[in-house]
């Protein structure tokens, strides 16, 4: 059994996709603070699910303050090379959940879905009306190649966001307005 | 020749400057080539594309730029090959090629409101010029007899996800880089999102010179692997000279990631009228074609095979021909293209 728990502990702490308990793909990590009190870690990741990221990329869902919850729902853009330039190619979208703990916090990004994107009459890339993906139906509906890319891709992006999360609640970057306000000087006294 | 080459040059030369400037520049287009069988071993239905019968002939090279600096962006799409030039673009003054399928800018004047001017891909009708765009490779009766480009200026606002608007003045000449006399055509379109994968698009174009067409495109993605499209159109020519109304059905079914079949059923009719010749009254008759296309596209990356067999029915004789030259209401083809899309 404690052979066990250790192997589910270091699952959980691997830097890379895994399925849940629901088979749905899943980016888990848990990190921690210990400098930095609850209520601070809170408000750094409401800030940051506010403000790390324009809206289409990432925005706040739901805070839940008395549960020290957080989700935010976002996307980011496949590109792929043709020719000699990157076109979309995709848009795979996600859900985060932050979750705060003592000096601890964890954070999951899951429910990823496929948009494709095609390009229309007047050149634009636009999404494919109608077509999501489930992430875990891609090797049937979109074929391995495709999948096995959009993986790679997306474990890089979850990456990416797992570090600026990082930064947020561990740097001055992840302080709300009121943390970083400047101390007042009074030039009359030494 | 030499402007051809001038042309590729300057292209080039575009392509590399901006790869290494500027990495937002989006360059996408396509190639197509095909082969096409008429069973009456002759040409007989008169398809805008796949026009050469018993040949392995070829469609065009088109390429798209597309860049995006902020509010302001442009487009513009040159074309080469029969489908790119004779098939689906008018010719300058001087009857040279300008090979121009879209040329506009656009500036977002909020993320809601946009303004577009330029010559443009029509908004009218469920098919397009380019390849990637369409399922068939053959096209449609609507396609082939309604507007390709109409250049103008136009105004778009998203309402919200589920509806947008469009209103626009466009040259008084459908497909052409310049008006006869005015730019005074009216169009507009309102797009409608009524659940999530179904669009639909009503739209309308007008003018004294060029007639009034009502529009309407919509295309359904009811099941992951099942989308259902139509696209139903009524064209009045100017001065009573008839006009065509028509509607045809795109079912389409995914059988694996890399297949999907579908058919275009389409009932096309040209609408009588009565004309005066030589000072005489002369009644030019309705007539009307069933056309029945069974198409499969079949994805190898970025390179798709489009097997297809189509039968087409008029009405009455004269359109075309059987073996052995005697009038026919039937003709039916067979087509396997290939198009690469970058």
């Amino acid at each position: 059994m404690f052979a066990f728990g250790v192997a589910l502990a270091h699952a959980q702490t691997t830097d890379s996709l895994s399925f849940d308990e629901n088979d749905k793909y899943i980016y888990y990590q848990v990190a921690s603070e210990p400098s930095v009190n609850t209520d601070t870690l809170y408000n750094r990741a409401l800030h940051f699910l506010k403000t790390a990221y324009p809206s289409d990329q990432l925005k706040l869902n739901k805070e839940n303050k008395s549960k020290l919850s957080l989700t935010g729902t976002g996307g980011f853009m496949v590109r792929k090379k043709a020719l000699v330039s990157l076109q979309p190619n995709a848009k795979i979208e996600f859900d985060l959940t932050i979750e705060v703990k003592g000096d601890k916090y964890r954070y999951w990004l899951t429910n990823f879905v496929v948009v494709p994107y095609q390009r229309d009459r007047y050149a634009n890339y636009v999404p494919v009306s109608g077509k999501k993906i489930p992430l875990e139906h891609g090797y049937r509906k979109l074929g391995q190649k495709d999948t096995d890319d959009y993986i790679d891709k997306l474990l890089m992006n979850c990456r990416w966001v797992g570090a600026k999360l990082k930064s947020y609640m561990a740097k001055t970057s992840g302080l709300s307005p009121a943390e970083t306000k400047l101390k007042k000087i009074i030039t009359k006294e030494w | 020749m030499k402007r051809k080459l001038l042309l590729l040059s300057l292209l080039s030369a575009a392509v590399f400057t901006a790869k290494a400037q500027d990495s937002t520049l989006t360059i996408s287009g396509s190639v197509d080539t095909y082969f096409k069988y008429d069973f009456a071993d002759r040409k007989n239905i008169g398809t805008s594309f796949a026009t050469d019968h018993n040949s392995m002939s070829i469609g065009m090279v088109d390429i798209a730029l597309k860049k995006k600096l902020q509010r302001a962006s442009f487009v513009g799409e040159i074309s080469f090959g029969p489908r790119g030039q004779e098939q689906s673009l008018p010719t300058g003054l001087n009857g040279d090629f300008y090979h121009i399928q879209n040329l506009y800018v656009s500036y977002d004047v909020t993320d809601k409101f946009a303004l577009t001017a330029g010559y443009m891909g029509t908004f009218i009708g469920y098919e397009v010029i380019s390849p990637v765009g369409n399922f068939n490779y053959s096209t449609s009766y609507l396609f082939t007899n309604g507007p390709f480009q109409n250049a103008g200026f136009k105004a778009s606002y998203v309402v919200n996800d589920k509806v947008s608007l469009m209103a626009g003045i466009f040259n008084d000449v459908w497909n052409g880089y310049r008006s006869a006399k005015k730019l005074d055509n009216f169009g507009a379109q309102i797009g409608l999102t009524p659940v999530e994968g179904w669009s639909a698009y009503l739209n309308v174009l007008t003018g004294k010179t060029s007639g009034t067409i009502f529009d309407l495109t919509t295309a359904y993605q009811i099941t992951d692997a099942f989308k259902l499209g139509l696209n139903a159109a009524d064209w009045s020519a100017p001065e009573s000279a008839g006009g065509y109304t028509g509607v045809a059905l795109y079912p389409q079914i995914a059988v694996s990631s890399i297949a999907t079949i579908g058919v275009r059923a389409e009932y096309f009719k040209w609408k009588g009228y009565t004309t005066m010749e030589e000072g005489v009254e002369v009644d030019v008759e309705s007539q009307n074609v069933k056309a029945i296309t069974l198409t499969a596209n079949i994805k190898g990356g970025p390179l798709t095979f489009i097997p297809e067999v189509r039968l087409d029915s008029w009405n009455n004789d004269g359109n075309f021909l059987k073996k052995n030259g005697t009038p026919s209401k039937q003709a039916s083809q067979f087509v396997l293209a290939a198009v690469y899309a970058f």
